[in-house]
C-alpha cells in the first residue's frame, strides 16, 4: 500500500492516529452534509406538499407524502421531453467533438503535413481567447451562417457545430497520438494500408483511453451548458432541461417544480454512480497535471 | 458554453521524431472538419468580434465604422466600473472561500486509508448536479423569510434570519458560497491526483531528518503542489472573470446592480434592451476583457511549461 | 428548401443529415398559408384547449390558412434576441411602449392597409390608437388590449389579518397601515413591489403618477427627465418606510412580472400594484384560487395631476412576412383579439368557448374602442361571465372615474430599466440615500433622452 504524508511510524503513535481518525470522521460528516445533504433535502421536498415545504422546510412530511408531484412534473413540466432534448444535444456535441478531434489529431500528428505546424498554432491560439469574445459574433454567425441560406437558430446544429471547435480536445488527442508508437503505423503502411484504413483500423482502436476522456468532457460540458442553448434555441420544444427549468419556475407550482428539479438531478447522479471511477479520473485530468 | 472555462493542458505537443509526410489530398480530407468547424465557428467569429467592436451594428441597416466610439461608450458607462468592482469582488471571495477549502480537504483525504473512494465521491457529488438545477435549488435554500431552509437551520442556533440574496451586502457572498459548493469537488480531485504524485522518497528523506508532520506538510507537500496550486489559481481567476450563470439566475444582477458582473453586462448590452442590442458595445467590452484574460492565459502557459519541464 | 439546407450542410460539414425547423417558410407556395401566432407560455391544460378550439374555429372559417401556435410572451430581456434571431412568431404582441420604436426601425411589417380595411378601423380610442401608429398616422400595430394600473389584494389574507376585504385601502396611508397589519398578523408580505426586468421602473412610474408626478416633460422636440422630484422622493420614502420602519414588505425584493404573480397566487403577498386585467393570467398561468382575489382602484393623492398609469398591448406582424402571411395574420388578429370586442356573434362564440374550458370570462379591461362599445360587449357575454364579479367591484365601480395617464413616450423601457436598481436599492439597502439615487438616475435618464 502506498503511503502519504504520514509514515507507518506516525500511524503507530496513538496521538497522531486518533487525531487523524477524528479529523477524518469530521471530514466525512461534513462531506455527507455538504455533498449529499442538499440532494436528500430535494428528494424529500419533491414528495412534500407546497405548504409544508414553505412553512417548515426541514420537517419530514408533517402532512403526509405527496407522490403525485413526481407524476405531475413528468407530464405537466414534460421533463421527459426536455430530458430527451438534453440527451440529443449532448450526443450530437459529443459526436462533433470526437469527429473533429480524431480526424484533426490524426492528420496533424500521424500524417503530419508540412503546413501542420501552422494549423496547430492557429488552433492553439484560440485557447488564449476567452469564450466570452465569441458570444455575440458567434450568435450573429448562427443567425446568418456563411454557405447556408437559412438561420441555424432553433436548430440543434447551432449547438452541435460550435461544440466541435474545441481546441483543448485537439490538443489532448494530438498529444496522445504523438506518443503512439510510429513503428505500428509504418508496419501498417508497409502492409498496404491507406490513410483511411490506418485511421479506422489502427489509430482509432488504439486511442480508446483518450476518446473516453474527450467523451466525458464533451458530455459533461453539454449537460452543463446554459447560456448558449438559451440564446440559440428559443423554441421551448427544442430546449434542454437546463434552459427550460428556469423558465418554467414561474408557471409551475412550487412542489411540482422541486419534483422536476429532483428528477433532473437523479439522472446524472445515477450515471456518476455507475461510472464513478471514470468520472473521477477524468476530473483529475481536467487539471491536466501529470503525476 | 461561452461562460465556461476551458481547461487548458500543461504541455505543448512534442516535435515529430520520425518523418512520414502525408501532405496529399487524403490529409486535407482529414483536416476538413477541423478547418470548417474552427473556421466558421471560431476564427471568423473572433475576427468579426474585433471588427464589430469598431462598428455600429443593429442588424437592420448595414454596419458602419464608428472608430473608437464603442470603447468610449463602454468606458463612460458608470455600470462598467460597478461590474469591474463586482467581478473583482466575486473573484476575491471565490479565492477566499474556494481556494483553501479544497486544498485542506484534499490533504486530509489523501491520508484516509479506508473508504477513500466514498470521500471523493461525496466531495464530487455537487459537481455532477447540473449547474442550473443547483442554482435553482439554492435559490430556495436562500429564501430570506424566517422559514427559508438556511434560515430555519440558523434559527436552531439563534441566528438570523439572514437576507441572503435580498440584501446588497450579503448577496455576493451568497453567490460565491453556492459557486464554491458547486465547484470545490472538482478542485479536490485535481489536488488528490497531484498528491499521489508526490514522491514518497521525499517524505522518507524528511523523516530521516526527524521532521514533524506539520513540517512535512509545509516543506515537502506544499512545494510539490506549487505548480498545481498556481494552475488552479489562474484557472479560477479566468473562470470567475467570466461568471454569468449565478448572477443571471439568482438575481439578474440585482439588488441594485450589486451582482452585475462583466459578462452579465456584456449580455445585457447585446441582448437585454428590448429595442435593439448594442452589439458594438458588447464586443468592445468583450475584447477588452479578452485582452486582460489572454495575458493571464499566456502567463499561465509560460508557468505551466516551466513547471512541466522541471 | 429542406434539401437545399441539407445539401449545403453536406458541403459544409461532410455530414448527411439536417433538421431545420424553419424550412419551407420563404417558399412562396400556392398551398395553404402557415401563420405562427403567439400563445402565452405556461398555460394550464384548459387554457390550451380553449386556444386550440379558437384556432380550429378560425381555420374552419378560413380554409387555406394554417395556424400554428407558438409559445411567446414579451419580456424586455428576451425580446431583442428573438427579434435579431428571427424567432418571433408571425403574429406577436408588444407593449404600447415599444410600438413607436419598432415602427421607426421598420422591425415590424406595415399592415396599415389591411388594418384600414377592418370595419372598426376608425373607432379606436384615439389615445390607444396612437401607440400603434407611425408618425404619419398609419396604423402598423393594432392595439388589442388596454389596462390601467390597479391594486390587487388577497382577500383571504385581509380576513386573516382582521381587515375587511370589502373595504380595501383608498389612500397610500391606508395601504401602509393595512400592509403592516397583514405582515404582523399573518407573517406574509403586506405589500410587495415589482423590481426587475424593467418592471421596477414601470411600477415606480405608476406610483409617481399616483402621487401627482410625471417622469418626463416634452417640449416640442426636447424631452426632459423629471425623476428627481418631490413626488418621486415621496414615493420612495413611502416604500422605504414600509420596508424598513414597518417591515411589511416581506423578504423577497427581486420580483419580475411572473414571479410576483406566482407569489401572489400562492398566498405570499397581501397587496401589489399591476395592470387591472391581471386576473386572467393569475388564474390560467399561476393557479390563483378565485376566492382569494380582490382588486381595487389605485389610490391617488389628492392632487390635480395625480392619475393612473395606463398602457396596453399591440398585436404586430413580423417584418419578414410576405403579403399572403400579412393578410392571414391580420385576419387572425381580427378574429382572435378584436372582433369579439365589436361583434356580438364573435363575442358570444369567444366567451362560450372560453367558459366551456373553465377559463375566466369577464375580467376587467379598459376599452380599446369607445366606452359604449365596451359596455355593449359586456352585455353580450353577460351570461357566460364566470369571474367573481362581486370581488372585482371595488375596481370596476370606479375605474372610469380616474384620470388615465399614458406611459412616458421617449426611451420608455430604457428609463424603466435604469429605475429598477433605484427601487431595489431602497428596498435592500437600509441606508440608501434617496436624494442621491434620484439625482443620479435623473442625470442618466437625461443622457439617454439626449442621445436618442
Amino acid at each position: 500500500m502506498s503511503r502519504g504524508i504520514l509514515s507507518p511510524a506516525d500511524w503507530r503513535r496513538p496521538r497522531v492516529r486518533w487525531t487523524a481518525f477524528g479529523l477524518h470522521g469530521v471530514l466525512l460528516a461534513v462531506l455527507f452534509v455538504v455533498g449529499l445533504g442538499p440532494m436528500l433535502w430535494l428528494a424529500k421536498a419533491a414528495i412534500t406538499p407546497t405548504q409544508d415545504t414553505l412553512r417548515s422546510p426541514l420537517a419530514l412530511w408533517p402532512h403526509g407524502v405527496d407522490w403525485s408531484n413526481l407524476a405531475t412534473a413528468w407530464t405537466r413540466v414534460e421533463v421527459d421531453k426536455y430530458f430527451l432534448n438534453t440527451v440529443v444535444l449532448a450526443a450530437g456535441s459529443w459526436f462533433m467533438q470526437l469527429l473533429v478531434a480524431t480526424t484533426a489529431g490524426y492528420a496533424l500528428s500521424v500524417l503530419r503535413p508540412r503546413y501542420g505546424k501552422v494549423i496547430t498554432a492557429v488552433v492553439l491560439a484560440t485557447l488564449f481567447v476567452p469564450a466570452v469574445v465569441l458570444l455575440v459574433p458567434l450568435y450573429l454567425t448562427i443567425v446568418d451562417p456563411p454557405l447556408l441560406k437559412a438561420s441555424l437558430i432553433n436548430s440543434f446544429w447551432a449547438v452541435w457545430l460550435p461544440a466541435g471547435a474545441n481546441a483543448f480536445n485537439i490538443l489532448l488527442v494530438q498529444r496522445f497520438f504523438d506518443n503512439l508508437p510510429r513503428e505500428v503505423f509504418e508496419a501498417a503502411r508497409v502492409d498496404g494500408a491507406g490513410p483511411f484504413r490506418l485511421f479506422w483500423s489502427v489509430v482509432l482502436p488504439m486511442s480508446r483511453p483518450i476518446l473516453g476522456v474527450v467523451s466525458v468532457f464533451a458530455i459533461i460540458g453539454a449537460w452543463k451548458d446554459f447560456l448558449w442553448p438559451m440564446l440559440v434555441l428559443p423554441d421551448p420544444n427544442l430546449q434542454p432541461l437546463s434552459v427550460r427549468l428556469p423558465a418554467l419556475q414561474k408557471f409551475v407550482e412550487f412542489d411540482v417544480f422541486l419534483a422536476a428539479l429532483a428528477i433532473s438531478t437523479v439522472i446524472p447522479v445515477l450515471l456518476f454512480g455507475l461510472f464513478q471511477r471514470f468520472f473521477l479520473n477524468s476530473g483529475a485530468l481536467n487539471g491536466a497535471v501529470k503525476g | 458554453m461561452a461562460a465556461e472555462t476551458r481547461p487548458v493542458p500543461l504541455v505543448l505537443p512534442r516535435r515529430a521524431r520520425v518523418r512520414i509526410r502525408g501532405g496529399g489530398l487524403s490529409t486535407l480530407v482529414f483536416l476538413i472538419p477541423l478547418l470548417l468547424v474552427f473556421g466558421v465557428f471560431s476564427w471568423i467569429p473572433i475576427g468579426r468580434a474585433v471588427v464589430m467592436s469598431f462598428q455600429e451594428t443593429n442588424l437592420v441597416t448595414p454596419s458602419t465604422f464608428v472608430g473608437l466610439q464603442n470603447f468610449r461608450d463602454v468606458l463612460a458607462d458608470p455600470l462598467l466600473w460597478t461590474a469591474v468592482k463586482n467581478t473583482l469582488y466575486f473573484a476575491f471571495l471565490a479565492l477566499l472561500f474556494g481556494y483553501p477549502v479544497p486544498l485542506v480537504a484534499a490533504v486530509l483525504m489523501s491520508e484516509v486509508r479506508r473508504f477513500k473512494s466514498l470521500y471523493s465521491a461525496l466531495a464530487y457529488l455537487p459537481v455532477v448536479i447540473p449547474p442550473v438545477v443547483a442554482v435553482l435549488l439554492w435559490k430556495f435554500f436562500y429564501d430570506a423569510g424566517p422559514t427559508g431552509v438556511f434560515n430555519t437551520i440558523l434559527g436552531y442556533v439563534g441566528i438570523g434570519p439572514v437576507s441572503w440574496l435580498q440584501d446588497s451586502a450579503s448577496v455576493m457572498p451568497s453567490l460565491v458560497l453556492e459557486a464554491t459548493w458547486a465547484a470545490a469537488g472538482g478542485t479536490v480531485i485535481i489536488y488528490l491526483a497531484a498528491l499521489t504524485g508526490v514522491s514518497t522518497d521525499l517524505y522518507e528523506a524528511a523523516e530521516i531528518d526527524r521532521a514533524s508532520i506539520w513540517r512535512k506538510v509545509w516543506h515537502v507537500t506544499m512545494p510539490q503542489l506549487r505548480g498545481v496550486l498556481l494552475i488552479t489559481f489562474i484557472l479560477q481567476i479566468v473562470g470567475t472573470a467570466q461568471v454569468f450563470l449565478e448572477p443571471f439566475l439568482f438575481t439578474d444582477g440585482g439588488p441594485a446592480n450589486s451582482t452585475t458582473t462583466l459578462l452579465l453586462l456584456i449580455y445585457n448590452y447585446a441582448f437585454a434592451n428590448s429595442l435593439g442590442g448594442e452589439y458594438g458595445m458588447a464586443t468592445a467590452l468583450s475584447i477588452m476583457l479578452a485582452v486582460v484574460l489572454g495575458l493571464l492565459s499566456v502567463l499561465y502557459f509560460r508557468l505551466t511549461r516551466g513547471w512541466s519541464k522541471s | 428548401m429542406k434539401s437545399l439546407t441539407a445539401a449545403a450542410l453536406v458541403v459544409a460539414v461532410g455530414l448527411t443529415a439536417c433538421s431545420s425547423t424553419d424550412a419551407g417558410k420563404q417558399a412562396t407556395s400556392t398551398g395553404p398559408v402557415t401563420v405562427k401566432v403567439a400563445r402565452d407560455p405556461g398555460l394550464d391544460k384548459g387554457a390550451i384547449a380553449a386556444f386550440d378550439q379558437r384556432v380550429a374555429q378560425f381555420e374552419k372559417a378560413n380554409p387555406g390558412i394554417d395556424i400554428v401556435p407558438q409559445e411567446y410572451n414579451w419580456t424586455a430581456t428576451t425580446f431583442t434576441a428573438q427579434l435579431a434571431g428571427g424567432t418571433l412568431p408571425d403574429v406577436f404582441t408588444v407593449p404600447f411602449t415599444d410600438g413607436r420604436g419598432l415602427i421607426e426601425r421598420k422591425q415590424i411589417a406595415d399592415i396599415s392597409g389591411l388594418v384600414g380595411g377592418l370595419p372598426y378601423a376608425s373607432k379606436f380610442n384615439a389615445n390607444v390608437a396612437k401607440a400603434g401608429q407611425a408618425e404619419d398616422g398609419k396604423m402598423w400595430a393594432v392595439p388589442i388590449a388596454a389596462y390601467g394600473q390597479a391594486l390587487h389584494y388577497n382577500r383571504t389574507l385581509f380576513k386573516q389579518a382582521g381587515l375587511d376585504p370589502d373595504k380595501p385601502p383608498a389612500t397610500w396611508d391606508e395601504v401602509r397601515t393595512d400592509a403592516k397589519q397583514i405582515a404582523d398578523k399573518t407573517g406574509k408580505a403586506g405589500y410587495a413591489e415589482l423590481t426587475t426586468d424593467n418592471t421596477g421602473g414601470w411600477i415606480l412610474t405608476t406610483l409617481d403618477y399616483a402621487f401627482g408626478g410625471r417622469t418626463e416633460k416634452l417640449d416640442s422636440d426636447k424631452a426632459t427627465a423629471e425623476l428627481d422630484t418631490p413626488e418621486m422622493t415621496a414615493v420612495l420614502q413611502q416604500l422605504k418606510d414600509m420596508r424598513w420602519t414597518d417591515n411589511s414588505m416581506g423578504s423577497n425584493f427581486l420580483y419580475d412580472w411572473n414571479g410576483i404573480n406566482q407569489a401572489f397566487a400562492s398566498g405570499q403577498v397581501g397587496m401589489y400594484v399591476s395592470g387591472g386585467g391581471n386576473y386572467g393570467s393569475l388564474v390560467t398561468q399561476n393557479a390563483l384560487k378565485p376566492v382569494d382575489y380582490g382588486v381595487t382602484v389605485l389610490p391617488l393623492m389628492d392632487k390635480p395631476d395625480a392619475g393612473v398609469l395606463g398602457g396596453g398591448t399591440l398585436a404586430t406582424v413580423s417584418a419578414k412576412s410576405d403579403d399572403a402571411v400579412k393578410a392571414a395574420a391580420v385576419k387572425w388578429i381580427d378574429f382572435y383579439y378584436l372582433k369579439k370586442l365589436t361583434d356580438k356573434d364573435a363575442a358570444v362564440l369567444d366567451a362560450k368557448t372560453t367558459a366551456a374550458s373553465k377559463q375566466p370570462v369577464g375580467a376587467p379591461q379598459l376599452p380599446v374602442f369607445d366606452r359604449a362599445t365596451y359596455d355593449e360587449s359586456l352585455q353580450w357575454v353577460a351570461s357566460y361571465v364566470n369571474v367573481p364579479q362581486q370581488q372585482l367591484k371595488p375596481y370596476t365601480d370606479k375605474m372610469f372615474d380616474q384620470q388615465l395617464v399614458t406611459e412616458p413616450v421617449r426611451s420608455t423601457q430604457e428609463v424603466y430599466k435604469l429605475l429598477d436598481p433605484v427601487v431595489q436599492a431602497v428596498l435592500t439597502k437600509k441606508d440608501a440615500d434617496i436624494a442621491d439615487l434620484l439625482k443620479k438616475a435623473d442625470a442618466e435618464a437625461q443622457a439617454l433622452l439626449d442621445r436618442n
